[in-house]
């Protein structure tokens, strides 16, 4: 970083680029490929949630940060 | 018993054979009883980097399928008494690894070595599986760049799911190595750092290899550049060893060494 870098505000490197990029697309890529039970587990939910309301569908996203899985579950409702 | 630790990487040609070539002399000159065996089927290439192509006479799947004695295909390195070596086939069959015929091989080395490295093919192919199957320990070779990291990325999750260690339950001790990496682009901003690198891959780091010349005569001359006591990446590499041993050594410095008139104006 150079001393007019330090001074003006942080620059943008082709480094700060690149770790964007990188956990952008792993983020999505990780999503896609690491959870083989998720059809099962969507029926199962769905099953659950019928017993007590009219349920349409329900979306199951995963992400992943460093060491934490989140995994994010939306239900949309007849 | 011996424990087997798989070399692997995403993307080829980040120096995952190199990598393992100077380990296994690393771990042999720390007193192991090391074996190097390159799981590469159809593209031979550890037994150049060790300096030992002359000496092939069976290999792997030679052992495998019986055509010879475990003791007639292990050779012997040419410096080390302690370090042994099993060559790949040129065979075009991918697919001629057994599972069954690697874990019986495997089983056996395990009662004479401590150490048995493997050499995986890059990626996600058949033999790459075979060679993540069994292990106990996974180094996971990058270089610093958005292609090697991502692929890295993939094969992680391809080790937790593939291994045995892993369906049984337990997890495969996996440790990262970053390759070739340059300090000077790390401190314009112009590479990823080793910061970086470890947090999106979320393992930890086992040691980082500058990028170094001298690996390119020493890969020339069939001499693992470990054995060279001045490179500053073969004091990389001893470190690594050691610390796969179990020991705690100081990680290499590799900030860029600036006066300070370059410092304020660079």
């Amino acid at each position: 970083m150079s001393l007019f870098g330090n001074l003006f505000g942080k620059k943008e490197t082709s480094a700060s680029v690149a770790r964007d990029r990188l956990k952008l697309v792993l983020a999505h890529e990780r999503a896609s490929n690491a959870l083989p039970y998720m059809d099962e587990m969507k029926a199962d939910i769905m099953e659950v949630i019928k017993k007590y309301t009219k349920v349409k569908d329900v979306h199951i996203s995963s992400q992943s940060n460093q060491n934490i899985d989140v995994l994010e579950m939306e239900i949309i409702l007849k | 018993m011996g424990i087997v630790i798989t070399v692997t990487s995403g993307k080829g040609g980040v120096g995952k054979s190199t990598t393992l070539a100077n380990l296994a002399v690393g771990m042999a000159d720390e007193g192991k009883k090391v074996v190097a065996i390159d799981f590469d089927i159809g593209l031979r290439n550890l037994d150049m980097l060790l300096g030992l192509e002359n000496r092939i006479v069976y290999n792997v799947i030679d052992v495998m399928e019986g055509k010879c004695n475990l003791s007639q295909a292990l050779i012997n390195d040419k410096h080390s008494k302690n370090l042994y070596f099993l060559p790949a086939s040129q065979t075009n069959d991918k697919n001629i690894l057994d599972q069954a015929k690697v874990k019986e091989l495997l089983e056996t080395l395990k009662k004479e070595f401590d150490i048995i490295l493997l050499d995986s093919p890059a990626g996600i192919e058949g033999g790459f599986e075979h060679a993540i199957a069994y292990a106990d320990r996974a180094l996971i070779v990058s270089t610093p760049d958005v292609s090697s990291v991502r692929d890295a990325d993939r094969v992680i999750g391809i080790i937790d799911a593939k291994s045995e260690k892993a369906q049984r339950g337990e997890e495969v001790d996996k440790h990262v190595i970053i390759n070739r990496l340059k300090p000077e682009l790390v401190e314009k901003g112009d590479m990823l750092n080793t910061e970086d690198v470890l947090n999106i891959l979320a393992l930890p780091l086992i040691g980082v290899v500058p990028d170094c010349d001298q690996v390119i005569s020493s890969t020339n001359m069939g001499e693992p550049i470990i054995r060279d006591a001045k490179a500053r990446s073969g004091e990389a590499y001893r470190r690594i060893s050691k610390r796969m041993l179990g020991e705690e050594v100081d990680y290499l410095d590799l900030s860029v060494k600036k006066g300070f008139f370059k410092r304020m104006f660079s």
